[in-house]
């Protein structure tokens, strides 16, 4: 038998694995799941697994105690107060920026010259870091010289015996300030994204019918507005749930534990006791109650994405 | 022009002096510090008019008053720092005097060495949470740490001793450091942990007393010298000088902050009381603990509303804007006092800290706390364990603490210095009168250093209890958010936290 007789295997292509074709969704996904996994889902196990420890101080030694963080928690005075504060923050805070956001941006829903400016201004806030705005009312608000605090005391509004951020009862009010200074433009800007897109007709038919611009406020508006508010609600109430800038910057959640909320006291445990593992646990029990909270508000209101 | 070291030295403080009393022009200061060898990159902003608001209350930052080493140490430092060329330390600092004048200076240390620093400024607590972060990981990311005395024994194994450092590598040593200069009661309050320096000292804010002359002139009021004094004087002159806007004291009492801490530890330990008893149990609760804070809260009621949002620079600036009358607190406000820009320059005059009518023996207390009349602050500079540029951090720290700069650190911001030889240099004396980055309150603190000095516990636990747990629960009390006024109930609350605490780290 000759060479060339011989029976010749083919040459075999070369092809690549399927799951990693065009045709298979893994290269599609990889990329961000890659990126979920680094970036949310390892710092989220890590802090899980850290809040399993009991750290000693002293020793810097973190001992396997699952439950040692999460029941010192429950019998913690100050997270109890924390949450309430953090509630308290994010409930007033939301109600606040929310009307005031739909008024403003109901005031701004016009096409006349001018108010294309007025609504560019309206973003200046949100670019301002949020530390440096609670500077800018740190200052104002001191009790001695600051601005605000000046007028509201010739105002006769508040004693100067009693500064706004040095007393308990008014520091969180302080603080709340400078968020709705800061925050009401974003709701702003959603309303009157929401607002410029609403259709004309039901207004103009219910003008034909003799609706006062309230009646048609409340009853075309708002409904028409209601799936929008919602949405600005779950992203601006899960944000507040968040705050620490002002809160660290202006009062360093005092007096005494007067404005301190989940997050910031979270932060006092890391950075000044240095004990991780309980900040771990209850930066995840803050987590874990947004996402509770963020539930139940959206079947209370119907949110769907 | 040619000077021997006194005289130029002695020229140009006339010089500087002549310029801040305006009897010169800036143009012949110029011309005059050029004929003794001085360039600019020595004087600092505000000697030529830009004054800094500093922290803790300076006010200003001075010339820094450049003048050579040793001739042994700048050969030093030429040949032995320039063998790490290249290097970059990095170091962390709250802004204290000694730090910010160090930082303006420190190309007089990377010229002849090639090595670069970078000095981190940042508050208080962030120094502290950036050392912590740093110790953790074991990252060698800060070669030298700010560590505040309250602090060094929560970072005792961390920091490398520089005196065995010292003698280890004697071809790093710098020559004639004089170890024996640094003040001895220093020392032990500051760097010594179990025998062991944990760095060298680098700051001393103490509690001095401080008064409004004028205003006990104007009452007819004695320099208090006791605590029951000082309240009586503190309330005759609020009730007195109220119509004027003008407060009998002003306190650092914001809660949460350290400088609350600072106050009511001065206030315990001069009724009598300590943090803890020798048998490790808190005794704030005691009963010259309760009579400490009751004392305490009393004052409150005569200082400015604003004094339970103020940490030391707020503290500072009630006295710089004349609100206030006296003060029992740090004597690093005073050269800021005099400064240019206080409404009240030459009036503060300072005085021995208020003798406590008892005194608890160390012998009884805790963790080396020492109580006394004048509650140290401060700080060392250590060098970390954990750094990759040791040797150079090692030759650019005996640089800072060697005597010339600590001296002109001291000349810099008027601030006390740590070494006995520096309260003597004739250009820290020359500078005792009246005026910017003025001396003249330095023999004061150098009596309660040598004969009053009291010192925080010194345990792991403590930078978390003196910044997190002790004032914020005195802050709830003294804003009125819980306790309803009573110390007792405040105290004993404070008792159970930190002693489950304390047996909880088996110390």
């Amino acid at each position: 038998m000759t060479a060339a007789s011989m029976p010749m295997d083919k040459p075999r292509r070369w092809t690549m694995p399927r799951f990693l074709t065009s045709e298979h969704p893994f290269p599609w996904l990889a990329p961000i799941t890659a990126m979920i996994i680094a970036f949310g889902m390892y710092p989220l196990a890590y802090a899980f697994w850290l809040s399993m420890f009991k750290r000693n101080p002293v020793t810097r030694l973190n001992v396997f105690n699952p439950a040692w963080n999460w029941t010192k928690m429950f019998y913690d005075e100050r997270v109890w107060g924390a949450i309430g504060h953090t509630y308290l923050y994010t409930i007033i805070a939301l109600a606040i920026e929310l009307v005031l956001g739909l008024a403003i941006a109901l005031l701004l829903d016009s096409d006349r010259k001018g108010y294309g400016f007025l609504r560019a201004m309206m973003t200046l806030p949100l670019v301002v870091p949020p530390a440096v705005t609670g500077m800018m009312f740190l200052l104002m608000l001191d009790g001695s010289f600051g601005v605000l605090s000046q007028g509201i005391y010739w105002a006769g509004l508040w004693s100067p015996q009693h500064p706004i951020l040095a007393s308990s009862g008014s520091a969180l009010a302080g603080v709340l300030l400078a968020d709705v200074w800061q925050w009401t433009p974003f709701m702003v800007l959603i309303m009157l994204a929401g607002l410029r897109a609403l259709p004309k007709d039901p207004f103009e038919a219910a003008a034909i019918d003799g609706a006062t611009p309230v009646q048609a406020f409340f009853r075309l508006t708002l409904p028409m507005l209601s799936k929008i508010i919602a949405i600005a609600v779950l992203i601006r109430g899960v944000d507040l749930f968040r705050i620490y800038d002002y809160v660290k910057v202006m009062t360093d959640s005092g007096p005494g534990t007067a404005t301190e909320t989940l997050t910031s006291y979270a932060g006092t445990i890391y950075f000044k006791n240095a004990d991780f593992p309980y900040a771990s646990a209850i930066s995840l029990f803050t987590l874990i109650l947004v996402i509770v909270t963020a539930n139940i508000f959206m079947k209370l209101f119907k949110v769907k994405f | 022009m040619s000077f021997k070291k006194f005289d130029k030295q002695t020229f140009i403080v006339d010089t500087a002096n002549a310029y801040t009393e305006r009897r010169i022009t800036k143009r012949e200061m110029l011309r005059k510090l050029g004929m003794a060898g001085i360039g600019f990159s020595a004087f600092g902003m505000g000697m030529l008019g830009g004054h800094n608001r500093g922290t803790r209350g300076t006010g200003f930052m001075e010339s820094a008053y450049a003048d050579g080493l040793p001739d042994s140490q700048a050969k030093w430092l030429k040949e032995v720092g320039s063998k790490f060329k290249g290097s970059k330390i990095r170091y962390t600092s709250e802004a204290t005097p000694p730090t910010v004048v160090l930082n303006q200076i420190k190309k007089e240390f990377t010229d002849p060495t090639g090595i670069e620093v970078e000095i981190e400024i940042v508050p208080l607590e962030q120094v502290l949470a950036k050392a912590t972060q740093d110790v953790q990981g074991q990252l060698g990311t800060y070669d030298l740490y700010y560590l505040d005395q309250s602090w060094v024994a929560t970072f005792a194994q961390d920091c490398i001793d520089p005196t065995a450092l010292y003698k280890n590598k004697p071809d790093l040593a710098m020559p004639d450091f004089k170890w024996d200069d640094f003040s001895k009661p220093l020392v032990d309050g500051e760097a010594l942990v179990d025998g062991r320096w944990m760095g060298i000292p680098f700051d001393i804010p103490i509690f001095i007393m401080m008064y409004r002359q004028d205003l006990l002139e104007k009452h007819k009021i004695a320099v208090p010298t006791t605590y029951e004094q000082f309240t009586a004087a503190a309330k005759a002159i609020g009730e007195a000088e109220k119509a004027n806007g003008i407060f009998g004291t002003g306190l650092q009492a914001k809660s949460g902050h350290y400088s609350l801490e600072c106050d009511w530890t001065q206030a315990v330990w001069g009724h009598g009381g300590s943090v803890f008893t020798k048998d490790k149990k808190f005794s704030g609760n005691d009963a010259q603990g309760i009579e400490g804070l009751k004392w305490y809260q009393d004052l409150l009621k005569m200082s400015p509303p604003n004094s339970t949002a103020s940490t030391w620079d707020g503290q500072f600036e009630m006295m710089h804007s004349g609100q206030v009358a006296l003060v029992q607190s740090w004597d690093e406000f005073f050269p800021g006092l005099d400064a240019d820009d206080s409404k009240v320059k030459g009036l503060w005059q300072p005085a021995k800290p208020l003798v406590p009518a008892k005194l608890r023996a160390p012998a009884d207390c805790g963790f080396n706390e020492k109580p006394n009349a004048g509650h140290q602050g401060g700080s060392v500079i250590s060098l970390s364990k954990y750094s990759k540029n040791q040797d150079a951090a090692w030759i650019f720290m005996q640089w800072a603490c060697c005597e010339e700069i600590m001296t002109r650190c001291t000349l810099g911001g008027g601030f006390a210095p740590m070494r006995n030889a520096c309260f003597n240099d004739p250009r820290v004396k020359a500078k005792a009168k009246v005026g910017a980055g003025t001396t003249r309150h330095l023999d004061t603190v150098k009596w309660t250093i040598d004969n009053a000095i009291a010192t925080e516990p010194h345990m792991a636990l403590w930078a978390g209890l003196s910044t997190n747990e002790i004032p914020t629960e005195l802050g709830k009390l003294l804003t009125g958010q819980a306790y309803d006024g009573d110390a007792k109930k405040c105290m004993d609350a404070l008792a159970t936290q930190i002693d489950g605490k304390v047996k909880d780290a088996g110390l």
